[in-house]
């Protein structure tokens, strides 16, 4: 394999790995990762700037080791930095002392806001961490730390790398990090000491500068100067003053008669706890010189409200309890329940149905009477009270889960119609919804859910509310069963049902609206035919029409409404006989019209021939100025059957049925024959209303590119137009050809129905019938989210927070993303309600702050913005500076509501006055409370932190000088200090 | 057969009667044309596997009836689609006037706003032109829309027009990935906690 050349001396140096020990091995290994990381040699970056480890960007690199069968992982953190030039540093490179090392002594980023602990602690820009993998895992013992501290010596050693390498001692919660960092010629060792009670001596600046130096063991005299920088952190629990306003939705007022249904299309909004539990004021003396200041265990200097530095975080409350929230997510929950609405409810509440629609029958036999019109009046009450009685009946003396009052409220507010007197016109009364043109009312576009005044809108904001205060899923399953009764009642009686758009179903809207809508087409359908049938029979016609009353008239072609008013169109007969019913949706017949061409109709019918001896019928209007081509009669558009509405399920089901006929030659026959019902029925009607018509005639209204006229000149030299079907209308037995011949002149009224709407709408009200809780749900789901967005949103209008604002933007263009798909994942509609939580968090907090800080009080605009200002960075950033610190505007409220947290805990301290004197001794003699007596305006800090710098030789007064650091930090239970001691390992 | 398929795409070919969508889906997917193709009645449906830029991807694609009175019945088939092929005849102006009336349909039923939009203006072979080119343009740059000429006699354009039509569908990830993805098998991969520990979290005050 080799090459031949000096095969010997290889064989000669061959080294041996197969007796490598553990350690050895792991050593080997975080020689390897440091290697592969790249984090060898010494790479100086540039200066830190101020605050920059709070706006860069952290980033970590994991990997895993073995000691033995003990798992470590090794981490990288760094600052993201832009990579700089090494050119100029080249130089310098010998004999320049390592990054970190300087790290030590910059002060720009002391206390960073949000940065792991070694870095607050040492300042440091990158560092490695070795920690044991496992969370409960930990090294313990005193060797075994040893141990790991050599191995990182050695691998640091061996490497060349100048990155500092800790290893994580002891259980992980005590944060104990022992390491090391080298570089040419000197080493920084990284020590610290962790204990749960501060001995005495500790406690202040000048027992800790004692540690400092006594550890640094200076040789110099006199030593020179130490930096200091130290931070007080006070924390504000109490905010008894501001008392919390979000209250609890009165229940009882939604059901009590004033308020009534409105509230029912309201969503509560707010958090039920203070979001804001706790404010943190870190007083900071960012550059002291040993000597200037005194703190020592008797006096101090450290005066907060002298502090030059004030900043202010506040504590959120971990996941506030938020009505929106929480009213969304409650539904949510309804979509995994799998109970159907009979196994929640009891029995069968739609077995009797049968028995249920002889009563209906009664209300339909008063309807049909022949009433010169007919009372609108539906009794919402009744209704209940039927529906009531029978799911009463059913389960037995148990209590509905929704009282009748709850109920009628509900469906009142969902049937304006039932209670008011005046005619059903099916469009619900928009009063104060946003007009239809403004982007919020076009989410149910983006969302497929429904328009925000509709009914289905407005039935799932009912259900949501019912699912959260009266009943949960009893309740919805309860009014879900009424709704369904209500839409049977008003199928069978011919009652459009209120707020939904008319016309075909809307398929940028969610399924369940999609058939609602379905199921009133059929009712308008139903009631056109059963009020035509009506009164042609009490105008004593003999022939009754049984077929569908096509009612909207077609505006095909060029021609229009204008045309026919200046023809003066004439109306057939039998047309004439059935008109007045329907004449509400023809227009464009005046009666004076209608009479004057009944007059011509009949004198010119006389002298008509052949097959027009057929009385023309079913005509809707005159066709501008054509005139069929044979007899030269005015071409009539006819009345024609409206295409079935669809739904989206119906519509894939057929096209997917269209689909499968395949794509060869007979697949497409059979599918355009499948589809030629339409045609067909086009063409009879047109049959009917133009006796003695040809296919050209029908082509000129129905496809008039099909017929090409051309200019010719004929015999005797004029130019005359001559017109005949185009090339692909002349092929034999095409379909059009063949249907027409099939076509008998049968007006649309007595056609085989196109679309059977009592069978669609028995369709429509089984599957409303069937649906579960769960189903109903999901359905709903996409509306109730459309809702709590509409929410969120006129809630943050009031409060104007721009971080909230794209938030929103967000959350829209997300869920529209997520809803716009069938069958969406839970976990993204978890996310999307988590969103919205958050925004609702967000807001609630934002109103707290406002609270606290009196920012409607401010009477100064100048103030009162700058005020604004701070509170939303309060809201947006971990922690902000407050201006001018304690003299500030805003430090100045900070300073006061301390005062007034100081002076209640006084009190209450005063009514402690009586517990056992023992224990009054204890804390007397503490040092907490002697520093309380002295500066009362304040409670004593909560933590301590120091940090002491200093550049001297170590170890001895020949070595260099090398920077020296000490961080402590002291709060109630816990005591830390964090040393980096570095000596020159040449000169010592 | 269909394993190596990136994904499946519905277009929807509409316009005027009589400007040639029949004639221009068989031109692409049988590569032949027939003068005398019947009117199409209510909708047809035709299906081609194609690949671009080595994607392959195959298309569903809907002709629908240029006549008005279907017009009530086709806006149906509008759900779903990924892309329309719009059509007029460059012979006749009245079928690009048209044009309008067909883009307020697609605005109207369309349900997804990021569709894509391509105008053909078919018959370029024929002499009598009316439309000129530099009007379709226009106008495909007015709606931000594809635009080729084409002629389904000759074979000119054709191919290109539904090769563009699938590349640009296939650059606007967001209009057919997630409907992809919901389709096959997901395992939920929930993040793992964060940094638990006490230890590599980062301590915030203190």
């Amino acid at each position: 394999m080799a090459g031949d050349s000096e095969p010997e001396s290889e064989v000669f140096e061959l080294t041996d790995f197969t007796t490598a020990s553990e350690w050895e091995r792991f050593i080997s290994r975080v020689e390897e990762v440091l290697n592969d990381w790249k984090l060898i040699g010494n790479s100086l970056g540039k200066p830190l700037e101020k605050g920059i480890y709070t706006s860069g960007t952290w980033e970590e690199k994991s990997d895993e080791i073995l000691f033995a069968d003990f798992k470590f992982s090794i981490t990288h953190h760094y600052l993201v930095q832009e990579s700089t030039d090494k050119e100029g540093n080249d130089e310098m490179l010998e004999d320049a002392i390592p990054q970190s090392m300087q790290d030590l002594l910059c002060m720009n980023n002391d206390f960073p806001p949000r940065a792991h602990c070694l870095v607050r602690w040492y300042g440091l820009r990158e560092f490695v961490v070795i920690a044991p993998a496992a969370n409960s895992d930990a090294v313990l013992s005193e060797s075994k730390c040893n141990l790991l501290l050599s191995s990182v010596s050695i691998a640091l050693g061996n490497t060349g790398c100048q990155v500092p390498l800790f290893v994580q001692i002891h259980h992980k919660w005590r944060r104990m990090y022992v390491g090391e960092c080298q570089g040419p010629g000197v080493r920084t060792d990284f020590e610290m000491v962790h204990l749960r009670k501060v001995p005495n001596q500790y406690t202040h600046l000048s027992g800790l500068l004692d540690i400092f130096k006594s550890k640094i063991g200076c040789p110099l005299t006199p030593l020179p100067p130490v930096s200091i920088t130290i931070r007080f952190t006070y924390v504000l629990q109490d905010w008894q003053q501001y008392f919390w306003p979000q209250q609890p939705p009165d229940i009882d007022a939604l059901v009590g008669g004033e308020v009534g249904g409105l509230e029912f299309g309201k969503l509560p909004f707010g958090a039920c706890e203070d979001p804001i539990s706790e404010l943190h004021l870190a007083t900071t003396w960012p550059h002291l010189t040993e000597g200037i200041i005194v703190d020592n265990d008797v006096y101090s200097d450290l005066d907060p409200i002298q502090a030059p530095h004030w900043s202010v975080r506040v504590r959120k409350a971990d996941n506030p309890q938020c009505l929106l929230g929480d009213f969304v997510t409650e539904f949510f929950k309804v979509c995994r329940r799998k109970e159907s609405a009979d196994e929640i409810l009891g029995r069968s509440t739609f077995e009797e149905e049968g028995r249920e629609i002889t009563d209906i029958t009664h209300a339909l036999s008063k309807l049909t009477e022949p009433a010169p019109v007919p009372i609108h009046k539906l009794s919402v009450s009744n209704m209940v009270h039927t529906a009531k009685k029978k799911i009463r009946k059913h389960r037995g003396i148990e209590e509905s889960p929704l009282n009748n009052d709850v109920l009628n409220t509900i469906l009142l507010y969902l049937f304006p119609d039932a209670a008011s007197e005046k005619p059903l016109d099916g469009t619900s009364s928009a009063d104060n919804n946003p007009s239809s043109e403004s982007e919020e009312y076009n989410l149910y576009n983006q969302f497929k859910s429904a328009p925000s005044d509709s009914l289905t809108y407005k039935l799932a904001l009912c259900l949501c509310m019912i699912n959260f205060y009266h009943g949960g899923l009893k309740g919805v399953a309860h009014l879900w069963q009424e709704f369904v009764l209500e839409m049977r009642f008003r199928w069978e009686n011919n009652f459009l049902i209120p707020g939904l758009a008319s016309g075909p179903p809307d398929l940028r809207c969610c399924l369940l609206h999609q058939k609602l809508q379905m199921l009133n087409c059929c009712i308008e359908r139903k009631k056109a035919r059963d009020e035509g049938r009506k009164t042609s029979t009490s105008n004593n016609v003999t022939n009754t029409y049984p077929g569908d009353a096509g009612k909207h008239g077609d505006q095909l072609g060029p021609d229009n409404l204008k045309d026919v008013d200046k023809e003066k169109g004439e109306v057939g007969k039998s047309w004439d006989s059935w008109s007045d019913s329907e004449e509400e949706f023809f227009e464009c017949l005046s009666d004076t019209e209608e009479l004057k061409g009944n007059g011509q109709e009949s004198g010119k019918k006389g002298g008509l021939k052949e097959m027009a001896n057929l009385k023309p019928e079913g005509r809707l209007h005159q066709h501008g100025k054509l005139t069929l081509l044979h007899n030269g009669e005015p071409l009539y558009i006819p009345v024609t059957q409206e295409p079935a509405p669809m739904t989206e399920d119906l519509l894939e089901e057929q096209s997917e049925v269209l689909a499968k006929l395949g794509t060869s030659a007979e697949g497409a026959h059979l599918r355009a024959r499948m589809q030629s019902a339409c045609l067909l029925s086009d063409m009879e009607s047109f049959k009917a209303a133009n006796p003695g018509c040809s296919l050209e005639d029908f082509v000129r209204w129905y496809s008039p590119r099909d017929y090409i006229e051309e200019e010719v000149i004929d015999e005797k030299g004029n130019t005359v137009l001559k017109g005949e079907l185009s090339a692909r209308m002349k092929i034999p037995s095409n379909m059009w050809v063949e249907a027409w011949e099939t076509a008998k002149p049968i007006p649309a009224r007595r056609q085989r129905r196109l679309f059977d709407d009592t069978r669609e709408a028995e369709k429509v009200l089984h599957y409303l019938a069937i649906q579960k809780p769960a189903d109903l749900a999901r359905h709903l789901l996409p509306c109730v989210i459309h809702a709590a967005v509409l929410k969120v949103k006129e809630e943050e209008n009031l409060e104007n927070i721009s971080s909230v604002k794209k938030i929103i933007k967000q959350i829209i263009s997300h869920s529209s993303k997520v809803l716009h798909f069938p069958n969406p994942e839970d976990k993204k509609l978890e996310e999307i309600i988590h969103q919205i939580t958050n925004v609702e968090a967000l807001i609630a907090r934002a109103r707290s702050l406002k609270a606290k800080f009196g920012t409607e009080k401010c009477e100064q605009e100048e103030e009162k913005e700058d005020l604004e200002r701070f509170v939303n960075c309060l809201l947006e950033q971990p922690e902000v500076v407050v201006a001018g610190a304690g003299r500030g505007h805003a430090g100045r409220i900070i300073h006061k509501l301390f005062v007034n947290a100081q002076r209640l805990t006084e009190s209450s301290d005063e009514a402690a006055t009586m517990s056992p004197p023992e224990e009054e001794l204890k804390r007397m003699g503490s040092l907490e409370e002697r520093r309380q007596n002295s500066v009362s305006d304040f409670p004593p800090p909560a933590g301590r932190e120091l940090i002491l710098r200093t550049t001297v030789p170590r170890p001895a007064p020949y070595s260099r000088a090398l920077p020296q650091r000490m961080y402590s930090v002291l709060t109630k239970e816990d005591f830390r200090l964090a040393g980096a001691f570095s000596s020159d390992t040449s000169f010592f | 057969m269909d394993e190596d398929v990136l994904t499946t795409l519905k277009i929807l070919i509409i316009g005027e009667s009589g400007v040639g969508k029949s004639s221009l889906l068989l031109r692409f997917t049988d590569d032949t044309f027939d003068p005398e193709l019947a009117a199409t009645i209510g909708v047809d449906f035709k299906v081609k596997t194609i690949s671009v830029d080595g994607n392959k991807a195959k298309l569903a694609i809907w002709d629908t009836a240029g006549q008005e009175r279907f017009r009530t019945l086709t806006p149906s088939y509008y759900r779903g689609a990924q892309g329309v092929i719009l059509v007029y005849d460059v012979t006749r102006r009245d079928t690009f006037v048209k044009l309008d009336n067909w883009l307020n349909e697609l605005e109207t039923y369309c349900t997804r706003n990021d569709i894509v939009n391509m105008l053909v203006g078919n018959k370029i072979d024929k002499e009598n032109r009316e439309v000129d080119r530099s009007e379709g343009l226009k106008f495909a740059r007015k709606h931000s829309m594809l635009f080729i000429e084409a002629s389904a006699k000759t074979c000119d354009g054709v191919q290109c027009a539904f090769e563009e039509l699938v590349e640009k569908i296939i650059q606007t990830p967001g209009l057919w990935e997630s409907e992809n993805q919901n389709k096959g098998v997901k395992l939920s991969h929930r993040e793992e906690g964060h940094g638990g520990g006490a230890c590599g979290g980062y301590c915030s005050v203190l």
